[in-house]
């Protein structure tokens, strides 16, 4: 026994009125399926992890507080090993007029 | 030279070129992206005027290629690798590798049977 279009088309519309779905029985393209999709951008920014503070940007905050600099420790000390090695860097040349003779 | 770039650096891992740019385009892209999804659901709504609809195509081509989401490309956060990366870990195999055998990825352990 066939059913006619007609009731399988009140059919269709209480079915997306209870649903909650657009009604197009003509499958019509609409582009609600862009609509539908999620937006992705904030996970997809949050990719990388982003920069923290660092006990640097603290020091710069802070001009009096005492913080710890592993890799300008290292550089005083091998600056005063050469130093007492008769190795550092020489003296600068104390020539006040030298620009104005010239 | 580089239109989209923040001033500032705010990367906190690997910092590279293309680690650098890829981070750009993430953020240019997540910014217009609204924008990008409603130019393509005119565009592809064929209930609408085909005038609207063309102008929609138009203005899509029109945006700058950092808007979209084909430029991504996911890198390992370790050592700015753009191939073999782990997308669960965003990180390249051997980054993964060592990572892994040092303990440093809870949960992780090497294939034993």
């Amino acid at each position: 026994m066939a059913v006619p279009r007609g009731r399988i088309l009140d059919l269709a519309k209480v079915q997306c009125r209870i649903f909650n779905t657009t009604f197009n029985p003509d499958g019509l393209r609409t582009g609600n399926k862009i609509l539908r999709q999620r937006l992705k951008g904030a996970s997809i920014a949050d990719y990388y992890p982003r920069r923290g503070p660092t006990t640097r940007d603290l020091a710069r905050l802070y001009p009096g507080l005492e913080t710890y600099n592993d890799y300008e420790e290292e550089r005083f000390e091998h600056i005063q090993i050469t130093k007492s090695r008769g190795k550092g860097s020489p003296p600068k040349k104390r020539e006040p007029n030298q620009f104005k003779k010239k | 030279m580089a239109p989209f770039r923040a001033k500032k650096l705010d990367l906190g891992c690997f910092v590279n070129v293309m680690t650098m740019r890829d981070h750009t385009k993430r953020k240019v892209f997540a910014e217009n992206e609204v924008e990008r999804q409603a130019l393509r659901y005119i565009t592809r709504n064929t209930t609408l005027p085909q005038r609207v609809r063309a102008q929609a195509q138009l203005q899509l081509t029109q945006m700058n290629c950092y808007t979209r989401y084909t430029q991504i490309k996911n890198r390992c956060v370790m050592g700015g690798k753009g191939r073999g990366v782990l997308k669960d870990f965003r990180m390249s195999r051997f980054q993964f590798r060592i990572n892994a055998l040092r303990a440093n990825l809870p949960g992780v352990k090497k294939a034993n049977w």
